[in-house]
């Protein structure tokens, strides 16, 4: 229960194609993050998963049954909406209430006064109001259950939204963007609420993000969407340390990660600067984007020939890590370098460094952003 | 700060013109209500409660209150209920919304005089086009659809269409008929009103969050009454509460189409309120009498007023 694919779904507004031909297998209890810059097209994908939007053209089986035809409400998903969408007429516990009496009450029994003659009414009802205790100890929102949303702060609309999908035991949870609203402090702390969440109720989640940090944290996969295409699926880690191309290597990680222009030879010995790495490409006689993380790059006081030289002209201190943007003495690259604080507090800006990089760290990309890998000999 | 008198000049504006124009004349008509004073008489009498004992005994002023009643409890929630609907229906529209949008606010923008004149050649008895258009319908599908004989219970040689078609084509005088003429009056009070209701709620409907009808969807309710139920009412509470108010308070004033179509007959059918000021006070120069009606009506909006403010609002949601 729980396993969620999507088979060639393509998506067009008008002419202009959102989605283009997406593959995606989610395994069931896994903890998938659909991430990408705004406009790539994941709420979209995230609500053809819901039904609440058509695609175009393919499909999506929700435990291998195809749903194509099935509307949202009969999907058996839960979703969680960035602007919470909880009901504001009614009482906190009301909006819990809300999917349980829909779904478990028969149309006769929802009918004021006359419903209570039904026989079941009573036992469902105590069933509906055992569920809902039971959730909001689990969210810590027992003492809000009276209070309508409009008196609540937004980390309490949050955790009443997240109430009003856990109620009932659907196969997924979708969640589209839930913590954009929030203060940063209380977004990193939701962060591990959320994983801790998915730990205990070991169902799928399908998590529609545009920040990278929130994919990295929590997602046991990441899906990284830009333009409508899915350009890498895998691990965090694995993303991070292997991107499949060069906008997936930009987008993941922060600060950016630093590119060099550069290029092999005939014997896809690579350059760049003044610095030849050690590790041969697979491809010689090649233009190539050479890619290295800021903290694969360190302040040194020596120079050799794995340092280049650099002038720093900003230094932007975050307490635990200090990184500088240096130009290149070529004037060419502005790029990021990451420095321990103790080692590095007398750099200010204006003032010269040697810059040396961390071997084996390099990653290599032609010139169409493609990622060329380096010969194992 | 706290000895200034500015605020005073501030209000002292507001408040006098409101002495001037509102709160004085309400007393003045309160106090001319319970005297015998005409308009030129050169002295007055003091007669306690007399008008106001006539106003419920005589015939006429209780069907004037019936009259009005009448027209209030029909207009009022039908037009309510039509404009809503109006809404709806053209807000799932996908073209031609604007067509009929101009179409339902016509009556509106359109001056209910002409109107009311247009209206009087529709239903003239004789000479009118919904009479010509019944009579050249006998026996046919007209008089299956508005004869209601496709209603099973009803025999279609006793309906009123046929029984009419065969008594040398006697349909209603619809304006010149006692029983017909508060219902025609009702009849184009809703179709002045339903307009200016489906504007507002189309206005109302367009600041509902479309994720509450995605949220609706996603737990489960299934049917369109559903969503309507748990999101759409409900958002428009404060939409509906100024709509009941304005159309009520603007149905009690209702006076040009009685002015121009019925004068308040036949027999005092459609003698509504404001057409019995109109008539006593100003016409007939019963100035005390009109005040007398006057302070009644006043009342019911005030009944109206304190009926909104103090327990509809409370259970509506802003």
């Amino acid at each position: 229960m729980g396993t969620i694919s999507l088979k060639n779904i393509s998506k067009s507004f008008g002419s202009t194609q959102v989605l283009k031909d997406l593959n995606v297998d989610i395994i069931e209890g896994e903890f998938l993050t659909l991430v990408g810059p705004s406009g790539c097209g994941k709420s979209t994908l995230l609500r053809i998963i819901a039904g609440l939007e058509q695609q175009t053209s393919g499909d999506v089986l929700i435990d291998n049954k195809n749903v194509n035809r099935i509307r949202a409400s009969e999907r058996d998903l839960a979703m969680v909406f960035q602007s919470y969408a909880l009901y504001p007429h009614l009482t906190v516990r009301r909006n819990l209430e809300t999917p349980l009496r829909l779904r478990d009450y028969s149309t006769f029994e929802r009918l004021p006064l006359i419903g209570n003659l039904s026989p079941n009414k009573k036992q469902k009802t105590e069933s509906i109001n055992q569920l809902v205790s039971k959730t909001s100890e689990t969210l810590k929102i027992s003492e809000l259950l009276d209070r309508k949303p409009g008196q609540l702060s937004g980390g309490q609309r949050q955790r009443v939204a997240l109430g009003r999908a856990m109620v009932r035991e659907p196969v997924a949870f979708l969640m589209d963007e839930p913590l954009s609203n929030l203060d940063a402090a209380l977004r990193v702390h939701m962060r591990s609420e959320l994983s801790e969440l998915h730990n205990s109720l070991k169902t799928t989640f399908v998590y529609v993000t545009h920040d990278q940090a929130e994919a990295l944290t929590m997602s046991s996969r990441m899906a990284v969407m830009i333009d409508g295409n899915l350009l890498q699926l895998d691990t965090p880690q694995e993303v991070y340390d292997n991107p499949s191309s060069l906008s997936v290597a930009q987008f993941v990680g922060s600060p950016k990660i630093n590119i060099f222009k550069g290029s092999s030879d005939s014997n896809g010995t690579v350059s760049l600067l003044n610095l030849t790495l050690k590790r041969k490409s697979s491809e010689s006689n090649l233009e190539l984007n050479i890619g290295i993380r800021p903290e694969h790059l360190e302040i040194t006081n020596q120079s050799d020939e794995n340092t280049f030289s650099a002038t720093v002209s900003y230094r932007e201190n975050l307490g635990s890590d200090i990184f500088f943007h240096v130009n290149t003495e070529d004037g060419m690259n502005r790029i990021i370098v990451r420095g321990i604080p103790q080692l590095t507090h007398e750099i200010s800006s204006g003032s010269k460094v040697n810059i040396r990089r961390v071997s084996n760290k390099a990653l290599l990309f032609n010139k169409e952003g493609k990622r060329v890998q380096f010969n194992n000999a | 700060m706290h000895n200034s008198k500015a605020h005073i000049w501030f209000i002292a504006p507001a408040i006098i013109l409101m002495i001037i124009i509102l709160i004085f004349p309400l007393f003045l008509a309160g106090g001319i209500s319970f005297t015998d004073y005409n308009l030129g008489n050169k002295s007055l009498e003091w007669i306690g409660l007399e008008n106001y004992e006539k106003m419920f005994s005589r015939k006429t002023y209780v069907k004037m209150i019936w009259a009005t009643a009448t027209y209030v409890i029909v207009v009022v929630p039908i037009s309510v209920v039509l404009g809503l609907c109006a809404a709806m229906l053209l807000n799932s529209l996908r073209f031609g919304a604007d067509i009929y949008k101009t179409i339902f606010f016509l009556p509106v923008m359109a001056t209910l005089l002409a109107m009311a004149i247009a209206w009087e050649f529709t239903l003239h008895p004789t000479l009118g086009i919904v009479n010509s258009f019944l009579a050249n319908g006998c026996g046919g599908v007209r008089e299956f659809i508005l004869g209601f004989h496709w209603l099973p219970w009803v025999d279609s040689q006793q309906s009123w269409y046929h029984v009419a078609c065969a008594n040398n084509m006697d349909f209603p005088y619809w304006l010149k008929q006692k029983n017909t003429a508060i219902w025609t009056i009702c009849f184009i009070g809703i179709w002045q009103a339903f307009g200016f209701n489906m504007v507002l709620y189309l206005a109302g409907l367009t600041g509902i969050p479309r994720e509450l009808y995605h949220a609706a969807e996603m737990d489960g309710a299934k049917s369109t009454w559903e969503q309507f139920k748990l999101v759409t009412w409900p958002m428009l509470g404060p939409t509906t509460l100024f709509v009941v108010t304005i159309t009520t308070i603007r149905t009690f004033q209702v006076f040009d189409t009685i002015e121009i179509l019925t004068k308040g007959g036949p027999s005092k059918t459609t003698y509504v309120m404001m057409y019995a000021i109109f008539e006593k006070a100003i016409q007939q120069n019963l100035t005390s009498i009109g005040a007398a009606i006057t302070v009644v009506f006043i009342g019911f909006i005030l009944i109206l007023t304190f009926f909104q403010r103090y327990i509809i609002e409370k259970r509506v949601h802003y």
